[in-house]
Formats: C-alpha cells, structure tokens, sequence
C-alpha cells in the first residue's frame, strides 16, 4: 500500500525558496519556505498576502500586505506552488482564429 | 475500475484539473496518492472567469479541494490492461489463514473464541480450542495468544 508516503510532492526542494499557496476560502500568500510538516503545516517567512476584490472575495488583485513570519494550516492549504516560473500570461489556448 | 486506479495510470499525461473555485489546472500528472493529492507539471492555471492565465513549472493541489479531472480518452485501456494484469495475478486457491481450531478433534468450536470475551479465563480457553495439543502447552499457549 502507498498508505504511508505522505506527499506527493516533496517541499524538500521548495525550503528557502519562494512558494505561493493558495488557502480556502480564497487568500493568496506567497513567502519563503522556511519549514513544513506530513500534514502540510507550512511555515512562510517575509509572508505577503494578496489582498482580494471587495466584491468578488475569490478574485485577488495586485494589492498586497506584509504578513510576516506565518504558520499556514495543512487543513486550509488547498495549492502549493513556486514562485519561481510562475507568471500571468496571455491566454495560452488559442482559438482559430480565422474568422 | 476505481476512480484512483484511473488517476494513478494516467500519471505522465496532460490533464485537466478544476478546483471547487472554479480555477483549472492544465498540466502533466507527475504523482498523485490515496487522497487524490497531485502533483503536475507544466501548469496552465486558468481563473474562474477564465480571463486570466498563469503559467507554473510544477504545482501541488490538495485532493479535497478537486471537483474533478479530465483525462485523456486512452488512459481508459491503459487501466484495463493494469486491471486484467492483476487478476492474473492472483494466486490460486482459498483464502486460509487467520482463526484457529482448524482442526477440532472432538471438541466443539466454542472454546476458540473465548480467550477474546474474558480475560480471566483465556489460559482455560485456548487450551480447549487446541484440542489434543492443549494438555502439554496449556499454560504458555493460552498466556500468549488469548488476546
């Protein structure tokens, strides 16, 4: 059984480096890794949350503030990604564009 | 066919990933485990509106937060080679193994079980359980197994 390996992923590689979360309910952090559990627990250092859309709570916009040093819950982690490489581009699924 | 032997053999394709927000993700399954956690490469995320695009190396998406994938239609005879392929396997013959009092030389079943209901009495009931053997190896047989 494959019961007891915990993550797919390996955060191992991702200590020290930049990663962004996304949280449920909607909160954007990105920060340094500085540490992480079985359970996903991820603590962040020099934490900035992207602050959302007063209208629309699950949009973010460019808006930030700092947060700091941060425990995130493993329970509310719902994606874990690095910030290296990761950019906003144009929409990648082209439409034939003949007409 | 179960919905993780699907995932699990469509590791190494492009698949489609939408989130209970309403987010997807494109990208190449690189693992995933028993809680549908996965791991793609390659990303494509997509927003809710589908307005604005993102592109990540690699990403980690926590299994309860999906609302499902799509797959691609030829993982579908990949899992049912893996599927005949274990049943093959299987090894002959019954199930044996686990209980006891298999052979019962006169006595009846019920002195098996009782070494689990009293503690108290377990030396006395696995003895019986045993049968012929349970004369001569009463004593530690009992103590060691009436759990």
């Amino acid at each position: 059984m494959s019961g007891r390996k915990e993550t797919v992923l390996d955060l191992a590689k991702f200590v020290d480096k930049g990663v962004q979360v996304k949280l449920t309910g909607g909160r954007l952090v990105t920060g340094t890794l500085k540490g992480y559990d079985q359970l996903l627990n991820l603590v962040l250092d020099e934490a900035v949350e992207f602050l959302r859309d007063p209208e629309d709570p699950l949009k973010t916009t460019d808006q930030t503030r700092r947060l700091g040093l941060i425990v995130c819950r493993g329970t509310a982690v719902m994606l874990v990604s690095p910030t290296d490489g990761t950019d906003e581009i144009s929409n990648p699924f082209v439409q034939p564009d003949g007409a | 066919m179960l919905p993780l032997s699907l995932l699990k053999s469509a590791q190494g394709h492009p698949m489609l990933v939408e989130l209970k927000n309403g987010e997807t993700y494109n990208g190449h399954l690189v693992n995933c485990d028993t809680w549908m956690n996965i791991h793609l490469r390659e990303v494509i995320c997509t927003s809710k509106d589908g307005d604005r695009f993102w592109r990540m190396p690699e990403c980690y998406v926590r299994g309860n937060t999906i609302k499902y994938l799509r797959v691609p239609d030829e993982v579908i005879d990949k899992v049912q080679e893996e599927t005949k392929s274990r049943s093959d396997r299987r090894p002959p013959g019954v199930g044996r193994g686990r209980g006891r009092g298999g052979r019962e030389e006169g006595s009846k079943p019920k002195g098996v079980g009782r070494g689990l209901e009293d503690g108290g009495g377990r030396g006395a009931g696995a003895a019986r359980g045993r049968g012929g053997v349970g004369g001569r190896a009463a004593g530690n047989r009992g103590g060691g197994r009436g759990r």
